[in-house]
Order: C-alpha cells, then sequence, then structure tokens
C-alpha cells in the first residue's frame, strides 16, 4: 500500500509517496535543487552538499541535505533562501576551482551562482562524487573500483590493478562520469584554467530562476535526474 | 574463582578481601600507566619486588602496580599505604635506599619528595600536593587504590555494587530517571544529556540493541580516557553493564584507539575477570540479565571518534559518517538502536548510581553537573590530569592548579576542545570551564583537552597546523570539508610564509562559514573553529604576517632569519655538530656563520647554544 | 601460509572482522602484503576491492614493508607546542627521509602519529614499541645512531606485543 504525504517545499505543497527523499519529491514537482552525486537508482549518500536545503522546524532552521533526508507529512522546506544560495555557491565555487575542465561542473557553477573563483585553479581529473564507485559496487556489484585513501590522497583506484575478472564491462563508470564531457572551448591546459561561463548561457538564454527548472543545460543527458520525470 | 550467583555473594566476597587486605601492614603503590613506563616505572616495580623479596618483607610489604595517577611528568611515582608519603622521579637505583631507609626505618628520603614549583616547598604526603589538593578527584581518585589487574580491588572498594542495585532494587526505568535527573552530559565533546540518550534507546522497540564505549580520544593532547580505562578498566565496564541494562542492550563495544596497547590489555584482561565471576556474559549476578563486551581497535583515524563512523568502523568498514537525519539510537550499529558514549561518561555512572543524583548535581555549574577531568598541557608548570568540578575557570585551573607559566615566557592562550575547539587568550581565562560557555567565546570544553600556550607560540603557525591535522583526518566524503579545509589550509600557509594578502582574511572567513554550516560531520562543521577563534582574538599576529611580514613570536619560517653573534660566539662548534641540515659552517674557536640558503629555519641550533649567539630576526 | 591461516582461525565468512584481521597481519608481516589481501577477500566474504580500501583509509595499516627499526613520532598537539617539527627535522636531516618513507637500507622507518596519549612527558617518540619522553633533536639524533644495533629478531618480538 503507498503511504502519500504532502510537504511544503517553498511555499508550494508537493505531495509524494513515504520513503521518498526531498530531493526527489522536489525534483518531481518541477522544482529544481541542483545535485551532482545524486543518482536515483543509487543509495542517497550526501557527499556533494550541493542540494542542500533549509528545513524549518519549531521556529529554527537548519541546513541539510535534500537528498538524504526523508519527506514527512508538514515538513517545511526552503531550497533557495539566499543563506542556501549563497553556502551552494561557495560549494560549487570549490568545485570549478578544483576541477575546471568539465562541461558538467562548468555549467553547474554557473547554476549556482558563481561569477568569479577566489582561488587558484587547481586541474583535477576527478571530481570524486562517487558515481562510479557506486554504479560498480550497488548497480554492477562488480567492486571493480572504488576509494582509496583518506582526506589529501583520496582517490578513485581499481582493486589492486585493472582486473579483468571483476570488471563486467558494464561501462557505467565512464557513462556517469561529469568529467567525461569537455567544456565546449575544449580542454583547458595547465595554466589556462578558466571559469568559461560559455556552455550554459550560449545554449540556453534564459537566466537561472532559483527554485524553478528551467530545463537547463544539465538536464539533457545524464547530469541532472530530473530527465526521469520529463 | 567461584560465580557471584547474587548480591550477597558479591558483598560476602567484598567483606573477605577487605579483610584479608587489612592484614597487610603496608603497601607500595607504584604507578604503570603508559606515562610512568615511558619512564621506566616496569623497571622500578621489578627492582622493588626483588629487594622486598631479598629483605624478607614481601610478606608484610604488599607492592601494587596501578594505572595512570595523572600526574605523569613527575613520574615514575610511588605512594605509601598508610600514611600516603609520596616519591617522584624514583629511579630503580633508589630502590635499596627505599626499603632501608622508609620502609623498614620509617624514615623520609628528602631528595624524592615532591617540590612544589612556586612556593619551592618540600611536601611529604599526597594530599599536601597543591596540584592535587585543588582538585576535586572523584573519578581519579580510584586509580591508585586499584591494581587493574585485579577484579579484587574493584569490589574491595565497593565495584560492581551499583550494578547489583539496578539487577535488585532499581528497574530499568528508574535508572533511567537517575541518570536523567542527574544532568550528566556527555562527556567525549557533544554533552548530549545522558539519560535523553538512555530513554530514547530503551523506547525503542526490538531485543536487538548495543552498547558502545568510545575509547578512540582521537583528540590530540587528551589522555583522560586512556588514564581511566587502563587504571580502573572495571568502573567502565560497570557503568556499560547499567546502561545495557537500563536499554535492554545484551551486546557492547569498547572501541579503543590502537595507540593505547595497555589500556586495550587491561580492558581484555578485566572482561576475563568478570566473566569468570558471572558479572559479565549469561545471567549475571545469578539474574535474567545476559550481557556480553568486545574490544575492537580502532587504525589511526580521528574521524573514527564521530560516532557513525565508528560504528562503520566497527562493521568492518572505512570511517565515513552517514547523514544523521535518522539518529543512531534508532538506527545504530547494523541499523539497530545503539546508545554510544565515552568512555568518562560511563565511568560517572556507578556513582550516580550508588549515591543518587541529586548527589551528582549538587556540583558544577548551571547546565553542567559533577566534575569533568582535563589533560593539562603545554607551556605550564605542573601538566597532567585535572579534575575538578564544571564552572571552574580557566584561570584556577592554569594558574592555581597548573602553577603558570613555565620556562618564564607569559602565557598567551589555552586551546581547548582539541581540533574542534579554539584558542582562548589570557583576557577570557576567567570565563568558567562548562559545556556552554567557552562555546559562546568561540571555542568549545571538548573532551578536556587544554594546552597552554606561551609567547613562544605562534598563533597563525597553530591554526595551520589545527587544519594540517584535519586536512589528514578528513574522511574526504563531502565536499566542504575536503576541499574546503584544503583551501583554508592553502591561504593560512600563505600567511605563515609571507605570502598573506588583506583580501584573503574575508575570503577566509566565508569559507569558514561554508565549511561550518555545509559539512556533512563534526570533524567538518568544527574545523573552522581554530581559524575563526585565533582571527578573532589574535588579529594582530596575523596584521603583522600579512602587513608587515613578520613572525612576533618567531616561528614562521619563512619570515625568520636565523643568525650567530660572532661577539657571543666562542667557536666550540656545538651547532655545527647539531645541524641536520650541514648550513653552519666555521673554523675551531672562531665565530661561526650560518648559511642562509641551507638553513631550515629549524631552530636546532640554537637549542644547542651554551653562549646564546643564535638569534632570530 | 599457516600464519595467515592463524589469523582467520574463527573469523572466515564474517566481514565486520576485516580490520582486526588487518590489526593481526600488520602485526605478523609489518604491513599487509597484496597475496595477503587476496586471501583476507576470500575468506572473509569481502570483495578485494573493500579490503583494498580499509587498508588504505586506516593510517595504521601499511601497504609497503617497512624497515627493521619503526620511528614514531608523536605530532598532536602538546608534542607539538614542545617543538614535535623539530624532531621530523632532525630525522629529515639526518636520513633524507620523510615521515611514512623508509631509507635505503631499510634501516629506519619514520612515522608520525597524532596522538599517543603521553601528553605531559612531550615531546614523545616511540622506538619499535617502546616509548622515549622529552626527547629533544640531540637525543633523537643518538637514538638514531644506536639503533642500527638492535637485531632483527628483538624488533620482531616488540612489534608482536603491540
Amino acid at each position: 500500500m503507498l503511504e502519500y504525504l504532502k510537504l511544503s517545499i517553498d511555499g508550494a505543497s508537493v505531495r509524494t509517496v513515504k520513503g521518498t527523499s526531498v530531493l526527489d519529491a522536489a525534483l518531481a514537482a518541477g522544482i529544481c535543487i541542483p545535485h551532482l552525486c545524486y543518482i536515483p537508482v543509487l543509495k542517497d549518500t550526501g557527499a556533494c552538499r550541493l542540494c542542500i536545503v533549509e528545513q524549518v522546524m519549531n521556529g529554527r532552521s537548519k541546513v541539510t541535505t535534500s537528498c538524504t533526508l526523508n519527506a514527512e507529512e508538514g515538513m517545511v522546506i526552503l531550497s533557495s533562501t539566499e543563506k542556501i544560495q549563497n553556502l551552494r555557491r561557495n560549494i560549487a565555487e570549490l568545485l570549478v576551482a578544483q576541477a575546471p575542465n568539465s562541461r558538467a561542473i562548468q555549467d553547474m557553477a554557473v547554476r549556482c551562482g558563481v561569477k568569479e573563483v577566489r582561488y587558484p585553479f587547481r586541474n583535477d581529473k576527478c571530481v570524486q562524487c562517487g558515481r562510479c564507485v557506486r554504479y560498480c559496487s550497488e548497480y554492477s556489484h562488480a567492486n571493480a573500483l572504488g576509494f582509496v585513501g583518506r582526506g589529501q590522497d583520496r582517490h578513485v583506484e581499481f582493486a589492486l590493478g585493472f582486473r579483468r575478472d571483476l570488471c563486467k564491462n558494464c561501462g557505467f563508470c565512464t557513462e556517469f562520469c561529469p568529467m567525461s564531457i569537455t567544456p565546449c572551448g575544449g580542454p583547458m591546459k595547465h595554466g589556462e584554467e578558466r571559469l568559461c561561463g560559455m556552455c550554459d548561457s550560449k545554449i540556453n538564454p534564459t537566466p537561472y530562476q532559483p527554485g524553478i527548472c528551467v530545463r537547463c543545460d544539465l538536464g539533457k543527458g545524464f547530469q541532472c535526474a530530473r530527465q526521469h520525470y520529463a | 574463582m567461584k560465580r557471584l550467583r547474587g548480591t550477597e555473594d558479591l558483598t560476602a566476597l567484598r567483606t573477605k578481601v577487605q579483610r584479608e587486605r587489612k592484614k597487610v601492614k603496608a603497601t607500595i603503590i607504584i604507578c604503570g600507566g603508559t606515562g610512568c613506563q615511558a619512564s621506566q616505572s616496569p623497571a622500578v616495580i621489578a627492582a622493588m619486588k626483588k629487594e622486598l623479596t631479598a629483605q624478607g618483607l614481601d610478606k608484610d610489604v604488599h607492592v601494587r602496580t596501578t594505572g595512570c595517577h595523572g600526574f605523569c611528568e613527575q613520574g615514575p611515582l610511588m605512594v605509601f599505604e598508610p600514611g600516603n608519603l609520596f616519591y617522584c622521579h624514583v629511579t630503580p637505583a633508589d630502590v635499596p635506599d627505599i626499603v632501608a631507609r622508609t620502609v623498614k626505618g620509617g624514615k623520609t628520603i628528602e631528595r624524592l619528595l615532591y617540590q612544589d614549583p612556586l612556593s619551592g616547598r618540600k611536601v611529604r604526603t599526597e594530599e599536601e600536593i597543591p596540584f592535587y589538593q585543588l582538585q576535586d578527584r572523584q573519578l581519579l581518585s580510584y586509580n591508585k587504590l586499584v591494581d587493574p589487574l585485579s577484579i579484587n580491588d574493584y569490589i574491595a572498594i565497593g565495584g560492581y555494587m551499583a550494578l547489583a542495585k539496578t539487577l535488585t532494587s532499581l528497574e530499568p526505568p528508574a535508572v533511567i530517571a537517575e541518570v536523567k535527573a542527574s544532568g550528566l552530559r556527555g562527556r567525549g565533546g557533544a554533552g548530549f544529556p545522558a539519560g535523553l540518550k538512555w530513554a530514547e534507546c530503551a523506547e525503542m522497540p526490538g531485543e536487538e540493541k548495543y552498547v558502545i564505549c568510545n575509547a578512540d580520544e582521537g583528540d590530540p593532547g587528551a589522555y583522560m580516557d586512556r588514564c581511566l580505562l587502563e587504571a580502573n578498566p572495571h568502573l567502565i565496564l560497570e557503568g556499560m553493564l547499567i546502561a545495557a541494562r537500563a536499554v535492554g542492550a545484551s551486546q557492547g563495544y569498547i572501541y579503543v584507539r590502537k595507540e593505547y596497547p595497555l589500556a586495550v590489555k587491561h580492558v581484555k584482561a578485566a572482561l576475563e575477570q568478570a566473566r569468570n565471576l558471572g558479572l559479565l556474559g549469561d545471567g549475571i549476578l545469578g539474574s535474567s540479565f545476559s550481557f556480553d563486551i568486545e574490544v575492537s581497535r580502532g587504525a589511526g583515524a580521528f574521524v573514527c571518534g564521530e560516532s557513525t563512523a565508528l560504528m562503520a568502523s566497527l562493521e568492518g568498514r572505512v570511517g565515513e559518517p552517514r547523514a544523521k537525519d535518522v539518529r543512531s539510537v534508532k538506527e545504530g550499529l547494523w541499523h539497530k538502536p545503539t546508545v554510544l558514549n565515552n568512555v568518562e561518561t560511563l565511568a560517572n555512572i556507578p556513582a550516580i548510581i550508588l549515591n543518587g543524583a541529586p548527589w551528582f548535581a549538587a556540583k558544577g555549574a548551571r547546565d553542567s553537573n559533577g566534575t569533568k577531568i582535563f589533560s593539562l598541557t603545554g607551556h605550564v608548570k605542573n601538566t597532567g590530569l585535572v579534575e575538578v568540578a564544571m564552572g571552574t575557570s580557566l584561570r584556577q585551573i592554569i594558574f592555581d592548579i597548573g602553577g603558570g607559566p613555565k620556562n618564564g615566557k607569559a602565557i598567551k592562550a589555552v586551546q581547548t576542545g582539541g581540533p574542534s575547539g579554539g584558542c582562548l587568550p589570557v583576557s577570557c581565562f576567567d570565563l568558567s570551564v562548562d559545556f556552554d560557555t567557552l562555546t559562546g567565546a568561540g571555542s568549545m570544553m571538548g573532551s578536556g583537552g587544554m594546552v597552554v600556550m606561551d609567547e613562544s607560540t605562534c598563533m597563525v603557525e597553530v591554526s595551520r597546523y589545527f587544519l594540517k591535522f584535519l586536512q589528514d583526518e578528513s574522511c574526504g566524503k563531502c565536499v566542504p570539508c575536503r576541499l574546503g579545509i584544503e583551501r583554508m589550509l592553502e591561504i593560512t600557509t600563505d600567511i605563515t610564509e609571507g605570502r598573506g594578502r588583506r583580501e584573503q582574511l574575508p575570503l577566509l572567513i566565508d569559507l569558514a562559514n561554508t565549511v561550518s554550516e555545509t559539512s556533512l560531520c563534526g570533524l567538518g562543521k568544527t574545523a573552522p573553529n581554530p581559524v575563526l577563534s585565533a582571527l578573532r582574538y589574535f588579529p594582530e599576529e596575523y596584521a603583522a604576517h600579512i602587513d608587515q611580514g613578520k613572525c612576533p613570536a618567531g616561528v614562521c619560517k619563512a619570515l625568520i632569519h636565523y643568525a650567530i653573534d660572532a661577539d657571543k660566539c666562542n667557536g666550540c662548534g656545538k651547532c655545527l655538530r647539531a645541524c641536520p641540515h650541514e648550513a653552519i659552517s666555521g673554523k675551531k674557536k672562531a665565530a661561526h656563520i650560518i648559511d642562509d640558503q641551507k638553513c631550515n629555519k629549524c631552530g636546532i641550533c640554537s637549542g644547542e647554544c651554551n653562549f646564546a649567539a643564535i638569534t632570530v630576526h | 601460509m599457516t600464519k595467515l591461516d592463524s589469523i582467520l582461525e574463527g573469523r572466515r565468512s564474517q566481514p565486520h572482522q576485516l580490520i582486526e584481521v588487518l590489526h593481526d597481519l600488520q602485526e605478523q608481516y609489518g604491513y599487509i602484503p597484496e597475496k595477503a589481501m587476496l586471501a583476507v577477500a576470500g575468506e572473509l566474504g569481502v570483495p578485494l576491492m573493500e579490503v583494498y580500501r580499509v587498508a588504505s583509509f586506516y593510517k595504521t595499516f601499511s601497504r609497503k614493508p617497512r624497515g627493521q627499526n619503526v620511528f614514531t613520532v608523536c605530532t598532536g598537539t602538546a608534542c607539538h607546542v614542545r617543538g614535535a617539527n623539530l624532531l621530523i627535522d632532525q630525522v629529515q636531516g639526518q636520513l633524507k627521509i620523510a615521515p611514512g618513507s623508509t631509507t635505503a637500507d631499510g634501516r629506519v622507518t619514520l612515522e608520525s602519529v597524532n596522538c599517543v596519549g603521553a601528553c605531559a612527558l612531550g615531546p614523545v617518540v616511540m622506538r619499535n614499541g617502546s616509548y622515549f619522553h622529552h626527547v629533544t633533536p640531540g637525543k633523537l639524533r643518538k637514538l638514531i645512531d644506536q639503533t642500527g644495533k638492535i637485531k632483527k629478531e628483538e624488533f620482531h618480538e616488540k612489534t608482536k606485543g603491540n
């Protein structure tokens, strides 16, 4: 038996099924909450922190990730207050400063309102969103690659070298990797990293309106879970 | 050892052991804790036993090896029962003298007495030592009374009577009510009310529940839990048993950091002995209550002090915390209701059950009942473990008990709460040490670590140190912690290396706020505290680094310059030999020179120089 | 591989025993050999990737063989303010190795640890599990120089107890 419930997101009354995350409920209702590590078919992990929202309870608000928060009856959620927009923008800024060589990450930064990057750019090949790792273990049950190390030297690696006996050739790791899409102007070499700002504004001139899905470029392809809700 | 089938058996055993202890004419207590072990106390213990046997005294005089007393810098420590004569810095060579003059002759050996650094007076007995006198050693005072490897010692001082009470006259709901009324808050740092935690877990349905003792003690500079576990492991076992009884758990775990091998050894021995007596396992004390405990070792991850990461580690996985929207009391270890308490929190339980909640609540400050153990270290005369009622001020702890500055340098700040806390300047020293006051000032009491810093410490460098620590220890899962801390470290390093720019400070604050608001777990959420408190209270040091390119404390390598004063140098060559980077050159008896290119600014040379000829600019 | 068998005794098919098994492997071999990781994965019922992941996450475990003598410098806060970084400088200058590395002749491995709980006695250095307190760069230099003379058997004996 499906148990329905209602919660309030940005003032709108949203109806969803018990057991759904707040993020999922919002996306289904056409409310845009940026996200990166979230993939509907995989377990929520709350790693990228982009999907943060404010949960209002007893007169106080708590910042929490909407992907790990289960929707409950009567919940009051605010997804794009000024505070959230600032926090989200800062997180996106950290991401694009770390790994600018991806159209998806550049797009995400623009979506989240990043106008300038205040840190020296790096040129990491991996943004540690965890999609490849989680697909490999949770979906394909191959466990051929995973996170290794901790903190600074944490990275994705094969289990003691690429193993033909473990990899099932499903291809999800490359298919869902945000770093596999190069920036529009071509790959950025060392020293040439910058905030591109071309992709999104070039293809979709509609300015980002907080909270409303404008069917941006991130939604096409696989970068946004909204594609599941048409 | 016969199994105890009920409270009567326990009381009978206690009476028997106490009677046997009365027969012993004298006891020599020697500290065998990790600190004193580092000072070679095992050799002292061995020498004492050998000498007593050689003198035919071993039947009348008993040697009790105890765990840590908490006054480690004075070790090896020796206390005589009766009388409490106190000797410190005892060496094996002193032993024949001690046996001849003190044990046989009843005389005091002056050179082994403790000398108070403030008054210069020599002190005879333990009670007269100001360091101990000014404390309220509710928990620590037991440490010299028990040999941690003897359950009989623990029973002799009333051990396991609180457990017996919860199996006979005090039902689980009443136990929880008592702990709630006591106001006991978690001693690991978060300060969550223990009674409330137990109540929530007890309410959960299901037979499978767990009690975990968090003995990871990751805060560097804090060793209260090590001391309690090494010295009085049964106290913690009893606390866990009572918790399990209260919430309905049948399995418990003690998660001990790997770096505490002696604590692991003593806890394992204690578990074995408790099982043999029927105080652990099936049918405890003849009742229907069953509970057993397993010891699990940490593996070098500070993040595993966080409750969900600790549970992941117990499950054999990496210590990555999970989002806490569903709390562990509901779904913890293996998704079952779990109570996780710190070592010191559990250590307080037996006394609360025996003496009642009002007794516990009578001490302390508002909303911070009871006593707390602090580890006072750094640039202060008396370092060691300090147990005081909450509400005591920082000044009382650092100056009255700690004896104030060491080496004649003025005290500048105290770092409390480990990497989650902050640095408070002398102007804050009248603040009360409790759960809430220090948090209001920008630091936190944390698990009890207090590192005193004098003017030779650079506060900017300290914030860099903590950021580096947190960067090493971050699990790396969430973006604000993994990337944010690294960027904060990048900026702070720029400042310590003379590349700091004014614009970086507002960026540092903006970033710090983001990391604190959006991180997944407590490590990230509190990571900005050291930085923000340093910025708040020591802006002049930041200004000196950024605007003038100077490090006032003379610490930051890029901003200092070592030079040898040719007038003072007599060419002895000590510095030349000491320099690990071969940066010093000079002929014998002629003034030596430091090669700036090779100089690593480590300062090892100036430590060797007997003529104060090496200066820092 | 009977040493491995005794470590796995009573733990087969129990994935949650992974960390205790790795501890025992570290004590036995001084590091976690790849062959051991493969065996453990099979015997405990844990994916190889997970064994590798856990072995790399926790700093106690080393995936490279360590030297004959392991010097561990405590870099906790109390030891840090008393100059623990000078000790690291000393070793780097004297032996040209950084924390986590071993000298070319395999005589000394340098490691750092974030607090051993002997804070009142800092700076603290451990040599093969034995504690030394109030260590100065000079004392450490002497200690390292004297250390070639410890026999291999003594080293194994000491590390077993840890």
